[in-house]
């Protein structure tokens, strides 16, 4: 019975065996097959090439000789052949686009809320149409613009020119731009600017909102900025910031009065650093510094004031998280006076990526003195949370739930869809 | 006596099949290869993870590091999105983002072909790509990854 099983394995093992053999066999004589077609599809080109010779010498020797090519210049062409496939020259355009619906439980107009207009507790707008100009002009310098389409009031729209920059890298160690620039005043300046669909959420956090649209910070500039990786530092991966350069930030109130601050401001520096440690990829710890001086309009005369901003923030972005945390000091010392305000704000930010859905949450909070610039703001609060909903690697559907606790008026609560794109 | 041949044939299969496990994975093993100029021999991880991301932009030396990149779907590709923890769509909104921010010149090119690819490291000095280890030709220069080369025990990528 044994010898029997013994002969029916061995059977059975030597007939899998010779049929892979045959399949070997078969693949093998495939392969003989089709490098012998190759050889012979290579002579019959050869056979073409040469009787094809002295008819091409005959057509030359009547008509205009062609430059002649080395060996040397055919290899050049060939190797630029996918510079030219590959390599993007001329100017390339990225556009960023929105079209939102927001509905608030008050009829009182709060900016942050484009299209609205007095009476209206709900509207569509298309909030920042932005339109991204890049030109490459060697490997180490680039030429980039931003150009934001912005909605006012009552379907009005403006033009700005919120980035143009001439950008040089000379090395990891070393990049310089100058031009407009946004600030490095906090992280979310520096890393969202106007693309709505690069934001997870439907706005941007109440203290990085842009001075235009009623935000606290002085976000944008003209000067020269100076960032880089600090050498010997690679675990730790410590990033320095230096910023020098003339802002100008006029700021609407957000209480819906129409009136603007301009705070005349004078130029201001900026030292930043932040790590990006090796050991935890997605990680960055960091914080900037930002002086300047301006005025405050709302006196007569307007005094001068010494402005500091001190900002922290740990942010991590890996694994489908998005953690995002930033906290700011802003400090207004009157010069030559004894006024001085201290005031606080911060958010944090969380999502998560499940496939195409990733839903978000976020509290933020700021508290401003009620003599200082920022007299409209106040204390403010509150969380918000939604999701975001990616149809495909351009178009993002956003909804978002706000509710926020303000210091001597009442709560307010929003919902907002959004339909974010980037073409 | 039959028996012993039975547990013979049975140890002959097992080990010829155990081989042949073994053998697969090193030829599933993704290189990191650069242009064969580049002085380069050895990265760490994180490093590869920082060009891979656009993060880190010049080779000692100052050379531009040229990352090219294979289409969507392909075994380099989905080692490619391992390496950087992402999925597709958090790719391509991380590289729009990267030249959104000017921190990088242009998305890496996304070449279809493995022969574009070695045309592509032929003709940049700073190129570096993923290549299945089974199609590393000359002139690729194939880099070591924290110091293990493809088919090396403990190679990261696969």
């Amino acid at each position: 019975m044994l010898r029997l099983i013994t002969t029916a394995v061995v059977i059975t093992l030597l007939a899998s065996i010779l049929r892979a053999q045959d399949a070997g066999n078969t693949e093998q004589a495939t392969i003989r097959l089709l490098v012998k077609q190759v050889k012979e599809l290579q002579e019959k080109v050869k056979a073409l090439e040469a009787a094809a010779k002295p008819q091409a010498t005959d057509a030359v020797a009547s008509a205009p000789s062609p430059p002649q090519t080395t060996p040397q210049e055919e290899r050049v062409t060939t190797e630029e052949a996918p510079l030219a496939l590959h390599d993007l020259h001329g100017i390339r355009w990225l556009g960023f686009g929105e079209v939102d619906y927001k509905v608030l439980d008050q009829r009182i107009p709060e900016l942050g809320t484009f299209g609205f207009t007095p009476g209206s507790a709900g509207n569509f707008y298309t909030g920042d149409f932005d339109l991204f100009l890049t030109s490459r002009i060697n490997d180490k310098a680039t030429i980039l613009s931003e150009i934001v389409f912005g909605e006012g009031p009552d379907q009005t729209f403006n033009v700005d020119l919120e980035r143009l920059l001439l950008k040089y890298q000379y090395s990891d160690y070393l990049k310089l731009s100058f031009g407009r620039y946004h600030t490095d005043v906090g992280y979310y300046n520096a890393a969202f600017h106007s693309g709505k669909w690069l934001q997870t959420m439907a706005d941007r956090p109440l203290i990085m909102e842009y001075a235009s649209d009623g935000g606290l910070l002085p976000t944008q500039a003209v000067g020269v900025a100076i960032t880089g990786l600090v050498p010997h530092t690679r675990k730790l991966g410590v990033n320095y910031e230096f910023e020098y350069g003339s802002s100008d930030t006029v700021r609407p109130d957000i209480n819906g009065s129409n009136k603007e601050n301009d705070e005349n401001n004078g130029n201001h520096i900026l030292l930043g650093a932040f790590f990006r440690p090796d050991g935890i990829p997605g990680l960055q710890i960091g914080g900037s510094f930002y002086h300047d001086q301006i005025s405050n309009e709302d006196l007569i005369p307007p005094p001068r004031l010494n402005q500091t901003i001190v900002n922290a923030h740990i942010v991590y972005i890996a694994h489908h998280i998005e953690f995002l945390n930033e906290g700011f000091l802003i400090r207004h010392a009157e010069i030559n006076g004894p006024t001085a305000f201290n005031m606080p704000a911060f958010y944090t930010q969380f999502s998560r990526g499940f496939g195409r859905i990733r839903p978000f949450f976020r509290f933020q909070y700021a508290n401003t003195n009620r003599d200082s610039i920022y007299n409209d703001v106040l204390l403010r609060y509150g969380p918000s949370f939604g999701a975001r909903y990616d149809f495909n690697g351009n178009i993002a559907f956003k909804t978002q739930l706000d509710h926020t606790i303000r210091k001597g008026e009442p709560d307010l609560n929003g919902l907002q869809f959004q339909l974010a794109f980037t073409f | 006596m039959g028996g012993r041949h039975i547990t013979i044939l049975s140890m002959i299969c097992w080990s010829m099949l155990a081989s042949a496990q073994t053998a697969a994975p090193n030829n599933l093993d993704i290189a990191v290869v650069v242009n064969e100029e580049n002085r380069v021999n050895d990265l760490s991880m994180a490093d590869l993870r920082k060009i891979l991301s656009g993060e880190k932009q010049t080779w000692p030396g100052g050379q531009a590091v040229k990352l090219v990149v294979r289409a969507p779907g392909t075994h380099e590709r989905l080692v490619l999105l391992r390496v950087l923890s992402m999925s597709e769509n958090e790719y391509k909104q991380h590289w729009i983002s990267q030249v959104f921010r000017g921190e990088a010149q242009t998305e890496p090119p996304v070449l279809p072909s493995n022969g574009m690819q070695k045309e592509a490291l032929a003709s940049f000095p700073g190129a570096i790509a993923l290549v299945e280890a089974r199609d590393v030709k000359s002139p690729m220069k194939v880099v070591k990854i924290d110091g293990r080369l493809p088919g090396q025990p403990g190679y990261p990528l696969h």
